[in-house]
């Protein structure tokens, strides 16, 4: 066998291929780091001396020194940093000083709490002190939740679990809230939108709960690179917080790399396939034993490209080391993949975001990922993966040939110059609001002045006294209902009446595979409908509305479906408005009528329409918050059938752009266009959170209109298309220069 | 646009169910302008105040001599004498105690969740007092007045003696999560004695009774039936329907209710301390009583409750005590009698005592009496006797074999020595 390549000779070969339309390096970093604070108990001193750490990395040092004067903290740490020493050393520490102290551990999925719990033991135990730290989820058997709840130092669990099982019935955890001296909140980035919102709430509830025992617990919250992690931990938990940004930890020297698959279809502009790329990219890694990751975006592209490549590679390397990583596998065979990948013996993964999350798997040398992940921060999380604290390491982003992976790679400086999204929540949702101030009122009176967010909730509490789910008796509301309010509030799904999705595709093991709220389920569950759940395909076999059930069965087709909807809009309330020279733009209170009428088939690879068929479903109402664009004059030169379709064109261009730019969901944002809105008349196009109430998206829309108008401009101009295609304006008008036109009619506003 | 507008316009999303509205009282009670305190003072209820706030105390009394289902209440009297004469020792023991020690305890809450939001609003009590029974009922009058309600409650209770229906699992637990809420205002909840009826009604009854619920108990057992009840899970209603009007009379029905359960817990009470003691001689629960003497460790107390089974009772049941006793003799040596035992139950017994009889005898056959082919006789019938559905891999089944397949050895061998034997003495 001829002598392997290093990873530099492959970075110099990659340098000339003629498909890479960015080169981006970024510096290496020396470690910073300042000596253990001489305040932190021998014993622990000691276990962490045995793992080789004798002094800290400057973000732990400041993370334990600011929490020592009394501070809450949020520590923003990229992968690999060391960030659980930020948490842990104050916590562990406060226990050697005092048994009684006690801490809660809140993650956001069940998988990472218990990974926490086996990191968290294995210091435990090197210290020689009697730390009891338990995981509290669904899965703890009742014979030890007893335990847990007056004995365990350190509780760990999920927000889900904390609504649910402790807040309702915290008069059974009488010992951690007399005592709770540390919250922690890990993956601070993962808690927003609808979930952020309600987790917000939760929190208050805690704060309430501690309050009533008599303790205040310091909080400590860790996130990835995000725009706004103090501002994002402020909301969330209600506390001044101090940032800490200083990471100390090293870094080698990073390639990031944006490659475009070269175009195989001229008139369509339709490019060879993310997935075909990857497979002979990552090969050329794998068969030189470098160390690789490739993120896919579901789990059957996981499977694909994870087969794919043990076959090319299969002579070189054995198939056991080149895994795959995804949710559904047992938690088992995901330690052994994680400790395979540490100690070297695993050469490859291939993963679904789910390693994206804080899972230690150390540093690899290169990642590739398939497709832009949607949105920046998550980029930089998968990047995280490679980089090693010395050497190189190599970061490739394949595009797909959607607008937004083709603006991506297009526009670098979009990437590379700005700093990762914000995440947003909106904790003053009215309906997620009412939802927590129940749940509130049951677990403790609520006295008339207390607060609860900043809004005044008194208007509420009234409102509930007088639907008869609350009593007030003086400055007092008291719960006054047999019902359980936690048992029917998800913190995870969007609108409370969830449908549910349950797969018959085996006659004998029928069963639920999960759930989405009504809205979404017009749309996306409809009879016929082809739904993809983590990649899978699914079809529709029958969407039962009034049970909120949908039996679906796995299916493998070419197409996916997408429905039309006759959207009524009104408006009625207008909160803020910017006025502009040819047109305004509005901020304020929305109600929609949906009925869905027809759905269409759409070809996965060409976009081409294949065919229709109708829906039929009742009426929807949602009342929602709502930005809208509105043109004042109109160019009559246009026609007005021109206009609408240039309308059209705009409204799939901000459908593509305003969920980067906003942090969402594709799907949690829609755009919709009115050729004469009801209220005026006049040419419109709104842009609405698809969620009751609001969370807040609409309204960074219309704060930032103007950074959303210069993308979908710039997405628009640099697509290579002639004059439109589905990456862009959606389809080809004939003969108009619509590209040009809709420049100019985004122009007006 | 206001909070209440849009919440109503939200209306649909809110998760709440649309109840007819309902004109509601709700100013702040005036220590002196109790709504329909005339009311309540005719049907025997005075208000107890405890700084700004108050709650209701109901208190009805019932001369001693009142029949109850099928005992006058004066026969807990002599249950508590008998208790403290015998030396059993049991959980319903009322030893060094005298007849006014106990307090029969029951609640209503306004749901049937463990959470801190589910409260009571009733706590009521029968205890002996003299030559009467009292009921006091210590009436929630709306949400928020919990400290008189406890207060009150609090200092008047003996909370070593409560005797409950499941209070152990359920009253009690809640009594306690409530107490917590407000501990800072309320003396403090000690740790507490507690008869449970209902794990004693369980033992006795489970196979009787299709669900061993109080109302069960009262009409099967005890000889009570009631009229026009109100069913206990619709308290919650009904008591948040009186939070908003505060018309007393819409909470008589659940008064009445709960009065007539800490009434039928005395009569219970009564009636389980009879069985355990043996005081009316051979009875329909006498077998089961004998059972739990035994699971409880009281031999001598087990063994005359299984005799006296097997002197008055039907068939059935003597076989059954018998099946027991056979036991209880293999276990003192007694193999001769247990094994003659043992042979009739596996022809008389029920299936499952036939079988397990035959299994006895193969035993004994085999070990003490070292007849192979007695044994292999009997453990051919405990076969005879596993039930069709019986799954042939279990462990069961398989021990028979392995039992089976040994004696046939034994047996051999025993042939074989046996003719070596009279081959020897032939030469």
């Amino acid at each position: 066998m001829i002598g392997k390549k290093s990873l530099s000779e492959l970075i110099q070969e990659l340098r000339k291929n003629e498909n890479i339309i960015n080169w981006h390096e970024i510096e290496p970093k020396e470690p910073k780091t300042k000596p253990m604070p001489s305040s932190v108990d021998e014993r622990i001193k000691a276990a962490l001396q045995k793992r080789g750490i004798g002094e800290l990395y400057s973000h732990q040092y400041t993370a334990y020194e600011t929490l020592q004067k009394g501070e809450n903290i949020v520590a923003v740490t990229p992968t690999a940093s060391g960030k659980t020493l930020c948490y842990n050393l104050p916590v562990l520490q406060s226990v050697a000083e005092d048994n009684s102290n006690r801490a809660l551990y809140i993650f956001p999925t069940k998988a990472l709490a218990q990974d926490q719990k086996s990191e968290l033991n294995e210091i435990i135990d090197e210290m020689g002190i009697d730390i009891k730290s338990y995981t509290y989820d669904g899965d703890t058997s009742p014979s030890i939740r007893q335990v847990v709840r007056k004995a365990g130092h350190i509780v760990i669990t999920n927000p889900d679990m904390l609504h649910s099982a402790i807040l309702p019935h915290h008069t059974k955890w009488v010992s951690l809230f007399e005592n709770l001296k540390y919250v922690v909140i890990d993956e601070l980035h993962t808690y927003r939108g609808v979930f952020g919102s309600h987790v917000a709430n939760v929190i208050r509830r805690l704060r309430r709960i501690c309050k009533f025992y008599g303790s205040n617990p310091q909080f400590i919250c860790t996130s990835a690179t995000i725009a706004n992690p103090k501002e994002l931990a402020e909301q969330l938990t209600g506390a001044p917080m101090r940032l800490i940004d200083d990471n100390g930890a090293p870094s080698g020297r990073k390639h990031f790399v944006f490659y475009n698959p070269p175009i195989v279809n001229q008139p369509l502009n339709i490019r060879k396939s993310a997935t075909v790329e990857v497979n002979h990219l990552a090969k050329e890694f794998l068969k030189n034993k470098i160390q690789t990751i490739v993120f896919a975006r579901s789990r059957v592209r996981v499977e694909i490209i994870l087969s794919h490549l043990q076959e090319l590679v299969k002579n070189q390397i054995s198939s056991k080391a080149i895994r795959g990583y995804r949710g559904g596998y047992l938690p088992k065979q995901r330690r052994e993949i994680e400790r395979g990948l540490r100690q070297g013996e695993i050469i490859g993964v291939v993963s679904t975001n789910a390693l994206e999350l804080g899972v230690d798997i150390g540093q690899l040398q290169v990642c590739v990922m398939t497709g832009y992940p949607g949105s920046v921060a998550s980029t930089w999380q998968q990047a995280g993966r490679a980089g090693r604290r010395h050497g190189e390491a190599l970061i490739l982003m394949v595009a797909a040939s959607t607008p937004i992976d083709q603006y991506i790679v297009q526009n670098p400086e979009y990437f590379f110059d700005r700093s990762p999204e914000s995440a947003r929540i909106n904790p003053e949702n009215l309906i997620i609001l009412v939802d927590h101030l129940k749940c509130a009122t049951y677990e403790l009176p609520l006295k008339e002045n207390e607060e609860f967010g900043p809004l005044d909730v008194k208007d509420i509490l009234e409102y509930l006294v007088e639907e008869r789910v609350i009593h007030q008796n003086g400055d007092t509301f008291y719960w006054a209902n047999q019902s359980f309010p936690a048992g029917n509030i998800s913190l995870r799904s969007a609108s409370q009446e969830n449908v549910v999705i349950i797969d018959q595709s085996e006659t004998a093991n029928v069963k639920i595979i999960g759930e989405m709220d009504r809205f979404s389920a017009m749309t996306l569950l409809h009879d016929e409908a082809i739904y993809l759940h983590e990649g899978v395909q699914y079809q529709v076999e029958k969407l039962d509305w009034d049970h909120k059930k949908a039996f679906v069965r796995q299916v493998d087709v070419e197409y996916y479906t997408d429905a039309n909807l006759a959207v009524q809009l009104k408006v009625l309330e207008i909160d803020k408005t910017k006025k502009r020279e040819k047109s305004s733009i509005h901020y304020g209170d929305v109600s929609i009528n949906i009925l869905p009428s027809i759905f269409k088939k759409i070809k996965l690879s060409t976009f081409e329409n294949i065919g229709s068929g109708p829906i039929y479903l009742p009426e929807e109402e949602l009342h929602t918050s709502a930005a809208w664009l509105e043109l004042q004059e109109v160019d009559e030169t246009l026609g007005e059938k021109i206009l609408e379709q240039l309308l059209f064109g705009i409204s799939n261009v901000l459908q593509h752009v305003v969920p980067v730019h906003v942090m969402c969901d594709r799907n949690d944002i829609h755009v919709v266009a009115q050729i004469k809105a009801a209220h005026t008349q006049k040419p419109t196009i709104f842009l609405y959170d698809h969620y009751p109430g609001g969370i807040g998206l609409a309204e960074d829309v219309y704060n930032r209109f103007d950074q959303v108008k210069e993308a979908a401009k710039n997405l628009i101009r640099k697509c290579p298309c002639k004059d439109g295609c589905p990456s862009c304006i959606g389809t080809e008008i004939e003969g108009i220069s619509a590209k040009q036109r809709s420049i100019e009619v985004l122009d007006q506003f | 646009m206001s909070m209440k507008n849009k919440l109503s316009r939200m209306k649909g999303h809110l998760n709440i169910e649309e109840k007819p509205s309902v004109q509601k009282v709700n100013q702040l009670p005036q220590a002196t302008d109790i709504p329909f305190i005339e009311k309540w003072n005719e049907h025997h209820t005075t208000a107890y105040y405890l700084d700004e706030q108050y709650c209701l105390i109901r208190e009805v009394r019932y001369p001693i001599d009142t029949i109850h289902g099928n005992y006058s209440f004066t026969d807990f009297q002599t249950i508590v004498s008998l208790w403290n004469e015998s030396n059993l020792e049991h959980p319903l023991s009322a030893k060094g105690l005298n007849s006014e020690d106990l307090f029969f305890f029951d609640t209503e809450t306004t749901g049937l969740g463990a959470g801190a939001g589910t409260s009571i609003f009733l706590l009521g009590y029968a205890f002996f007092s003299g030559e009467e029974v009292i009921v006091r009922q210590h009436i929630l009058p709306q949400p928020g007045s919990e400290v008189p309600f406890y207060h009150s409650f609090l200092e008047k209770i003996n909370y070593e003696t409560l005797v409950t229906y499941n209070g152990k699992a359920f009253d009690w637990p809640q009594v306690k999560t409530q107490h917590t809420l407000i501990k800072n205002h309320v003396p403090l909840l000690p740790e507490f004695g507690h008869f449970d009826l209902y794990h004693a009604s369980r033992r006795l009854w489970k196979n009787k009774l299709e669900r061993v619920k109080l109302a069960n108990v009262e009409s099967e057992i005890l000889g009570f039936s009631r009229q026009d009840d109100i069913p206990g899970y619709l308290a919650p209603i009904i008591y948040f329907d009186f939070v908003e009007r505060q018309d007393p009379e819409i909470l008589f029905g659940v008064l009445k209710h709960n009065e007539l359960d800490v009434l039928s817990l005395i009569t219970l009470y009564i009636h389980l301390s009879r069985q355990i003691l043996q005081a009316d001689g051979y009875g329909e629960e006498s077998l089961e009583v004998a059972r739990w003497l035994g699971y409880l460790g009281e031999k001598k107390q087990s063994i005359a409750a299984y005799e006296q089974v097997i002197q008055e009772g039907t068939e059935e049941d003597r076989l059954a005590a018998m099946h027991a006793i056979a036991f209880q003799k293999k276990r003192e040596k007694d193999f001769d009698g247990a094994c003659q035992i043992w042979q009739e139950v596996s022809e008389k017994g029920s299936s499952k005592h036939r079988r397990e009889a035959a299994l006895e005898c193969a035993k004994l056959f085999e070990h003490q009496y070292k007849n192979y082919s007695k044994a292999c006789e009997y453990v051919e019938k405990a076969f005879a006797e596993l039930p069709i559905s019986m799954d042939i891999s279990s462990s069961s089944v398989m021990d028979l074999h392995k039992r089976l397949i040994r004696l046939k050895k034994k047996q051999v061998k025993e042939h074989l020595e046996k003719d070596k034997q009279s081959a020897d003495n032939r030469d």
